[in-house]
């Protein structure tokens, strides 16, 4: 018992020594090739140092241990680089160094450029149809799915299959459709992609038709999780299939609303693939004297003012707060969901 | 039972045929400068093995010389023993967020392509000075940084203008050489317009203004010729005036004529949602008489079984004649001074400026012109024969709207020139906009 203890307690600590000394070297920019195997190697001691402790609390040690690896790769990628990116909106960093401490001055410039202002608002109106298209069509769907129909399973398959094609391949399929295939279709008319109010309804097509597949399936779910001995009690006291639907159904599958509204919440206010690859913010719309890209939604003004308009810290910053009002605005949607659930 | 079964089959060979859909191989690729539309990224950078080898790896931002370059790389690791790693990619704003990429990451390619002004801001403190190097006196544009040092290498000159098909202006009696000033256009549009049938085209011009994927058509080149067109060497009002936010109205308004003019005889479908692919395909199947591209569509056409002869007009919306074309480097090559074998790079580049295999990738096998004065190499493409002429006579223009700002010309002068394309404003309107859109540079 002891010898296995002593052990343990030595690969720790080695470990420990192992990763701290790889990161030195490596953020002091030293080129020795050992150092990735040597940070490898220690980490992997700690944990099979923690893992061979004998102790009382051996269940929470191996909790700790087997979400460790989710917990690291979710730190380095989401929580760390979330830290350095409200830091970098302080300052007025070029993608590769930043060299003053600007404060809140790049808010102010946000707050006040015209074509962020347009993208936001143009991103609350798109957010607003597209969830209630999508939830509408995918409801729908999932009712026709989970009905008495033949060959339901072939449309529950059939409808999910959208959603398997990439982001920007849709996006490029479809726009070939609106602008080739749909032109010829409709003789003589001109394609969806160049008034400025269809082009948003076509990426509201699109996006509902990629999107709703996936939430139907949930919504199928939900529904049959409904349980039979209600259905069939409220079938006795003469309920049609109406009130069935909305009276029964509905209020029991509300957590199932909860969910979906706030998966299309997420995703319409995230959308970024179908608009670059369908418009990439074209067509022009002429507002205030001044010409400005109309399907411009959020996520690619931010793309665009990082990577193309080289300014990273603008971008940054209207990253930052773009985290800022979507957490507000889903969290407040699932609160307001959460209350009106029924517990069964 | 049987009638189930076979329909169940059927079903999904259905489905499966329809995922498969998905599965062609698409093999057109996008050959323009400075875009980002769809890209062909080819990363192959292979690390330096052997020990005593040195190994040298440059970031190509043209991916139609990809091939040549690395078959040169390959003659010049023959001969020389350096190995030279080739890495291209294409469109212009992946690159710039690649490089950022590879510095943070400690990956810095040892020669890298830098766009303009604008890269080189970002850049300026990571780029070697080859202000000694044998070939800066034999060429006229290699970047010069605001302090008269030599930072790029200039590997191609290219010309843009109004591509035109030779033969179907022959039929027509209209001499190429005429086309210098508006009213000259103007003539020639409205006389090729009144014989389509006979010439077999659907439009005049061959032209696309759509905001999203060919902004860089209008906004970029055929504005460069707002900005230089009719302007002595060295002269750079126009582009000053625009960095202080202010543009020359009348001369706007006479640009915006010439605009007008072109967008009115240009296939309609095309010009307001067409892609590059279209307007290329539109010209090289002989459908319009003008395309508003240039050499750079060289490589493309042998797919198109070309045979027609073409050559390149001046973008000449003055009243005067301007008989000169838009010619400049596109970009250039820029040395790493972090980089661990700096000599080695600058003898590459010496090697690519001077010796004749040099001349002949750059010129016959990349099908470019070359920037140096001393290259007796002819180009064998029509297009690159036909610039080679104009930039030898010296009648070239310089692409003053490489200094425009950053995603200028994507973000806030695209949408005016798709605006005008497509009628929602007339000439008046278009100068207003444009006065607008680059009064936010004031600063």
């Amino acid at each position: 018992m002891k010898v296995k203890k002593v052990l343990s307690l030595a690969a720790i600590i080695l470990g420990i020594a192992g990763v701290i000394l790889a990161l030195i070297m490596d953020f002091s920019g030293s080129e020795n090739p050992l150092r990735g195997a040597i940070l490898v190697i220690g980490g992997l001691m700690v944990l099979a140092g923690f893992y061979f402790l004998p102790s009382k609390n051996h269940k929470k040690i191996i909790n700790v241990l087997f979400l460790f690896p989710l917990l690291l790769a979710f730190t380095v990628t989401v929580i760390i680089p979330f830290i350095f990116g409200v830091f970098y909106s302080l300052t007025d960093w070029n993608g590769i160094k930043f060299e003053n401490f600007v404060g809140l001055q790049n808010y102010i410039t946000m707050f006040t450029s015209n074509d962020y202002m347009y993208s936001v608002v143009i991103t609350f109106i798109f957010s607003a149809i597209n969830i209630v298209l999508v939830n509408v069509i995918a409801f729908s769907l999932a009712l026709l799915c989970t009905s008495k129909i033949k060959g339901k399973n072939y449309y529950r398959a059939a409808f999910f299959v959208p959603n398997l094609i990439g982001g920007i391949v849709l996006g490029y399929v479809w726009q070939f459709i609106f602008n080739k295939v749909l032109t010829v279709l409709i003789p003589g008319s001109v394609s969806m992609l160049t008034d400025p109010n269809l082009a948003l309804l076509a990426i509201i097509i699109v996006s509902s038709w990629q999107y709703s597949g996936y939430i139907m399936m949930i919504y199928v779910t939900g529904l049959q999780g409904v349980p039979k001995d209600v259905l069939e009690a409220s079938a006795v006291d003469g309920a049609d299939r109406l009130t069935t639907l909305f009276r029964i159904k509905m209020p029991l599958i509300a957590n199932t609303f909860t969910i979906c509204i706030f998966l299309t919440l997420i995703n319409s206010f995230k959308q970024f693939d179908l608009n670059f690859a369908i418009t990439n913010g074209a067509p022009s719309r002429i507002l205030n004297g001044v010409s400005i890209l109309s399907t411009e939604l959020l996520a690619l003004n931010i793309y665009k003012t990082a990577i193309s308009k080289n300014q990273y810290a603008l971008g940054q910053t209207k990253a930052v707060v773009f985290f800022i009002v979507l957490a507000i605005i889903s969290l407040t949607q699932v609160a307001i969901s959460k209350k009106r659930e029924v517990e069964m | 039972m049987k009638l189930k079964k076979f329909v169940s089959a059927l079903l999904i060979t259905a489905m499966t045929g329809a995922l498969l859909v998905g599965c062609g191989s698409n093999n057109s690729t996008n050959t323009n400068t400075g875009t980002d539309s769809e890209t062909t990224t080819e990363n192959k950078t292979t690390e330096n093995t052997s020990k005593g080898n040195v190994s040298i790896r440059l970031l190509n931002g043209k991916i139609e010389i990809d091939a040549p370059l690395k078959a040169y790389a390959e003659a010049y690791k023959q001969k020389t023993g350096v190995e030279v790693v080739i890495e291209s990619l294409g469109g212009g704003a992946d690159i710039a967020a690649t490089l950022k990429g590879y510095l943070a990451a400690g990956n810095m390619p040892d020669m890298f392509v830098i766009g303009g002004e604008g890269d080189y801001n970002v850049w300026k403190d990571y780029m070697e000075d080859l202000s000694n190097e044998s070939w800066v006196s034999d060429t006229d544009v290699a970047y010069v940084s605001p302090e008269g040092k030599v930072v790029g290498f200039p590997y191609a000159v290219e010309g843009y203008g109004l591509t035109y098909n030779k033969d179907l202006l022959d039929k027509a009696g209209i001499d190429p050489a005429t086309l210098t000033n508006i009213n000259a256009y103007k003539a020639a549009f409205e006389k090729l317009d009144s014989m389509k049938d006979e010439l077999g085209i659907t439009a005049v011009v061959s032209m696309a203004a759509e905001a999203g994927q060919m902004w860089w058509s209008v906004a970029n080149h055929n504005f460069g010729s707002y900005l230089a067109t009719g302007v002595e060497n060295g002269d750079s009002k126009y582009i000053d005036m625009l960095k202080k936010g202010e543009i020359d109205r009348d001369r706007m308004t006479q640009y915006a004529k010439f605009l007008k003019l072109l967008f009115d005889y240009s296939d309609k479908n095309t010009l307001i949602s067409g892609t590059y692919d279209d307007q290329l395909a539109l010209w090289a199947q002989g459908k319009t008489v003008f395309i508003h591209q240039g050499n750079w569509i060289d490589p493309s056409l042998p797919s198109y079984n070309v045979t027609f002869g073409m050559g390149i007009a001046p973008s000449a919306f003055m009243e005067q004649d301007t008989d000169g074309i838009l010619a400049d480097a596109p970009s250039w090559w820029a040395v790493y001074n972090g980089g661990k074998n700096i000599q080695a790079c600058k003898d590459f580049l010496t090697s690519l400026a001077t010796t004749e295999e040099g001349a002949k990738c750059l010129v016959q096998d990349c099908g470019m012109i070359s920037p140096f004065k001393s290259t007796t190499v002819q180009p064998t493409a029509p297009l690159a024969t036909d610039l080679m002429k104009w930039v030898q006579a010296g009648k070239t223009y310089p692409w003053h709207w490489a200094k425009m700002p950053d995603g200028f010309a994507m973000n806030n002068l695209g949408p005016v020139f798709e605006s005008f394309a497509k009628g929602d404003v007339d000439i008046e309107g278009f100068v207003d906009l444009m006065a607008n859109a680059i009064a936010t540079l004031k600063q």
